[in-house]
């Protein structure tokens, strides 16, 4: 079986994020907040970087009815799941216009909180954080649901959407962890 | 007395950042968009001439079973101008439609003089009229001139106009399809490039008058 050499890539950068978190978990004050901030941009810029690629599979596969991008055959593959007209978009907006849109509020949140941790405004951007990443949760799971059952020849998975989906999660669980920091006294 | 004194509490900085991290996240975003674009370019989907056609995929009768049907099955994307490849009619119609039980006749004459280089397809949607409920049973029944009570409102299928159709029948009853193809009305017939590409659109040709049959003739050639 031939290396996906994204798909290799993406799973790193997942790698790295979850290292920072587990790192900053074990620190205290503001080096740990500060390692933690840098594993939620870490996430969101995985999550930015996936969902940019399949648009890039989206637009591949309307331009020529098939990609090089991804498999598009077996249960691992993009194209029945990206290639589905049915269910390859929100409202007429491809998923990967979607995540980048949501991504990129992801990384402004954290960005700003690493940017100036002793702002004003830093309690209320970890709420929003965690608020934004919950906001994303159904629809994770509305699309995992049509990986699994809806799209022609289902199931099916999506790598590069699944790096998108866990990109979110671990986001999700970050911020979590950095809200109770705020909270809990131990931000710096 | 020594006096205590107040460690403050660290203070943000005087500058707005979050102005900073805005038009950090935008550039950021703005690049992998660009990368995006390089890497495989925006198609644009629409039923404009010189857009590729919304796709779609739904059940269609083609005569003795309802089977899975998609629109870009039809599509031969390494079709080239003046090379091989099926031409594509997408009719609309509704089976009660009273121009669209006309337009019977048109469309079997078609087919018998194009129908070996062109893919004719009838979607059939339910326009929310009064009287214009249908079922798959009419849809058959339109399909292949036999006897139902229904077509046309209350019209007998087999005394539609023109022969029987030998061709794909779409459900779309439920008009899902009809927004991305900003169907105005039924009858509505559009014929795509064999590569799934929007040649002609009968709303762009208002003003010219061109009917289908002209423009099949101008761009499939006279068969």
């Amino acid at each position: 079986m031939a290396v996906d050499i994204p798909l290799m890539g993406f799973l790193a950068g997942l790698a790295i994020a979850t290292a920072l978190a587990v790192r900053a978990k074990s620190r205290e004050g503001e080096v740990g907040t500060i390692s933690m901030l840098d594993s939620g941009l870490a996430f969101s810029f995985v999550g930015l970087l996936s969902s940019g690629w399949t648009y890039a599979i989206h637009n591949s596969i309307l331009d020529s009815g098939d990609t090089t991008m991804c498999a598009s055959e077996g249960l691992l593959q993009c194209g029945s799941v990206i290639g589905d007209p049915d269910w390859n978009n929100l409202f007429g907006i491809p998923w990967g216009i979607t995540g980048l849109l949501s991504f990129s509020l992801l990384f402004f949140l954290f960005l700003s909180l690493r940017m100036d941790m002793h702002a004003k405004w830093a309690d209320s951007f970890t709420t929003y954080s965690l608020l934004a990443g919950l906001a994303g949760v159904p629809f994770v799971a509305f699309l995992v649901f049509v990986e699994l059952t809806q799209v022609e020849g289902a199931p099916h998975i999506c790598p590069f959407c699944t790096i998108a989906h866990l990109s979110l999660i671990g986001f999700l669980v970050v911020a979590y962890l950095v809200r109770e920091r705020k909270q809990s006294g131990m931000w710096a | 007395m020594a006096r205590r004194r107040r460690v403050a509490a660290p203070k943000g900085r005087d500058d707005e950042v979050r102005l900073t991290a805005a038009l950090v996240t935008f550039a950021l975003t703005s690049m992998i968009l660009m990368a995006v674009m390089l890497l495989a370019p925006v198609v644009k989907v629409g039923p404009s001439e010189g857009e590729l056609a919304p796709d779609f995929s739904a059940q269609s009768y083609r005569g003795g079973a309802w089977v899975d049907f998609r629109l870009s099955d039809l599509f031969n994307k390494s079709w080239e101008p003046g090379g091989d490849g099926d031409w594509i009619v997408v009719q609309y119609i509704d089976t009660d439609c009273p121009y669209c039980w006309s337009e019977g006749e048109l469309m079997s004459q078609l087919h018998s003089q194009w129908g070996d280089e062109v893919t004719f397809v009838t979607i059939v949607v339910e326009l929310g009229i009064q009287g214009h409920e249908s079922n798959r049973e009419e849809v058959e029944a339109f399909r292949d001139k036999t006897p139902f009570d229904g077509c046309k409102t209350n019209s007998n299928c087999a005394d539609r106009p023109g022969e029987p159709h030998p061709w794909d029948y779409v459900d779309d009853l439920n008009e899902k399809t009809t927004g991305d193809w900003e169907i105005p009305g039924t009858p509505f017939t559009a014929l795509l490039q064999p590569d799934g590409i929007v040649a002609w659109n009968p709303l762009q040709h208002e003003s010219d008058g061109e009917d289908i049959e002209a423009a099949m003739q101008r761009l499939v050639g006279g068969s």
